[in-house]
């Protein structure tokens, strides 16, 4: 999209007109709180569980941003998730430079731009949903990183469009089924093309990045079982991740008229090493408005994908494939506050490698932004 | 029945002529020193939603918006924009929070935006019609 830098609008203004437009400090906000309860602990969705559940949907968030001068400006939002107890910690916290009216340059924490959503996955008051699709918004330890980006906006004709290219450097604490690892991703990289023409939109995403999971094998957890597993069938090597490539592809397009709604979004994650399994995650999703009231439909997919002979055999302990089909509604009572009741069935067909099982998540929130 | 059809007829005219007396025209101002002539709906709906940020003759476009709840702004978002206040401040939280874009400057009244908008060949704005002086040109009328 083809957004005007804010900053020199403001400055422009500024010349002409000092007191209307004096200051330059923003302060925007969003606060989501939410309760849940799922209908039987035989499904996993996050850490909901069969007693109603307060903090999983609550989320604050602080943004301040400044114009430094015409062409730098200063933002960090500062986001408090009660998944994570109340602890605060900068989900953004960057310097956007201005190149040229239609190319920006971002150094500092970023938000890593893998979805449709990424870029405002907290800010529920953005889209239709409580939350989005699980199976497909699936990689959350990684959605901030350090680096820089570049973001070149263009128009041809009627259409808009962008083109962004990341690089950086993740490392922190992953907690990918019972045990905790460092894990460290070089080389993190990316590139998003977004087009948008009237009602229509298209978002394509490639990312690649080289894991490193030092820790892995000295501990206890499921992976530490499948490295031994491994080594004792002759395939320890290919269970190693250090210095592998993992790479994800996304795809989404959008239809939006003011009062239907549309979005299909499709990835897919493919790593070298065998320690984690491929997998492709999808949605589909749609929405009618009626006034003030949204109502919609998603139906959500994932499945695992594994490797053949002895290491598909070993990736088959940890194999994951469920559904979801979500129906929700939408109320904006205000023009900055809306409260949202969604039904979700989850159908788990594979859980770490086990039959699954189905159950029911019920949730309300009302989400605000200021 | 043929009375009461005739009754509905009038009541139906009626109507009509209220409706068309009380809806007062909106008019998208720019400075009379603004080169731009005319414009058309799809290219003020993209400046105002910060999809471009240039006039069709590649000058600079910085739209401002009325105070939330001014008549004029209600019929520009809903006439021209298309899109209802809780839509569009979803759309602007979507670019707010990633840095992605502001939404236009709340510029006060009917009058102080046609004051400002004089001023800078810049602006954009929307005013109640009943407001346009020599000072600013209309590029387009709802």
């Amino acid at each position: 999209m083809v957004l005007r830098k804010s900053g020199l609008a403001a400055a422009v203004l500024l010349a002409c007109s000092p007191a209307a437009f004096s200051d330059d400090l923003n302060i925007n906000g969003f606060v989501s709180v939410g309760a849940s309860v799922l209908s039987n602990t035989d499904v996993h969705i996050g850490d909901y569980d069969d007693n109603a559940s307060f903090s999983n949907d609550t989320i604050v968030g602080l943004q301040i941003s400044k114009q430094v001068n015409d062409t730098t400006s200063a933002t960090a939002q500062l986001v408090s998730r009660g998944t994570e107890d109340y602890n605060t910690e900068a989900a953004w916290a960057y310097i956007t430079y201005a190149a040229t009216e239609d190319l920006d340059v971002r150094f500092g924490r970023l938000r890593t731009p893998f979805f449709y959503y990424s870029d405002f996955l907290e800010v529920g008051y953005a889209y239709n949903w409580i939350r989005p699709s699980g199976e497909v918004y699936r990689l959350d330890t990684f959605s901030s990183i350090n680096g820089v980006d570049f973001t070149q906006r263009f128009s041809t004709g009627s259409v808009d469009g962008s083109v962004q290219f990341y690089y950086g450097r993740f490392s922190d604490d992953f907690t990918p089924v019972d045990e905790t690892y460092n894990i460290e991703l070089r080389n993190f990289t990316g590139v998003v093309l977004n087009l948008t023409q009237g009602d229509f939109g298209a978002r394509l995403s490639y990312h690649q990045a080289d894991m490193y999971m030092p820790e892995l094998g000295t501990k206890t957890g499921a992976l530490d079982g499948l490295i031994t597993a491994a080594t004792g069938a002759g395939v320890g090597d290919k269970f190693v991740p250090d210095g592998e490539t993992t790479s994800f592809y996304e795809a989404a397009v959008t239809y939006d008229n003011g009062d239907m709604f549309f979005i299909a979004e499709w990835t897919a994650l493919n790593h070298e090493t065998a320690i984690f399994n491929d997998d492709t995650g999808y949605m589909v999703s749609a929405a009618k408005r009626f006034d003030d009231t949204t109502i919609h439909l998603t139906y959500s997919n994932q499945s695992d994908e594994l490797e053949s002979g002895t290491v598909g055999l070993i990736q088959k302990n940890l194999e994951g494939k469920e559904s979801s089909i979500t129906l929700g509604a939408r109320f904006d009572y205000d023009t900055s506050t809306a409260f949202k009741v969604e039904a979700q069935y989850q159908d788990e067909d594979t859980y770490l490698g086990a039959p699954g099982e189905s159950g029911m998540l019920y949730s309300v929130a009302v989400d605000l932004v200021f | 029945m043929k009375l009461f059809k005739s009754i509905s007829k009038i009541a139906i005219g009626l109507t009509l002529l209220i409706g068309s007396l009380v809806h007062a025209e909106v008019a998208v101002i720019v400075s009379a020193s603004n080169a731009n002539a005319a414009l058309d709906q799809d290219t003020i709906s993209r400046v105002f939603l910060g999809k471009t940020s240039n006039f069709p003759d590649g000058s600079q476009a910085i739209p401002v918006d009325q105070t939330e709840g001014s008549a004029s702004r209600e019929a520009f978002n809903d006439k021209v924009l298309g899109k209802s206040s809780s839509q569009l401040k979803a759309y602007w939280s979507r670019l707010i929070f990633t840095g992605k874009g502001t939404p236009p400057k709340e510029s006060g009244s009917d009058a102080e935006v046609k004051d400002l908008v004089a001023k800078n060949p810049n602006l954009i704005g929307y005013v109640d019609a009943s407001v346009v002086d020599g000072s600013v040109k209309v590029v387009f009328k709802f």
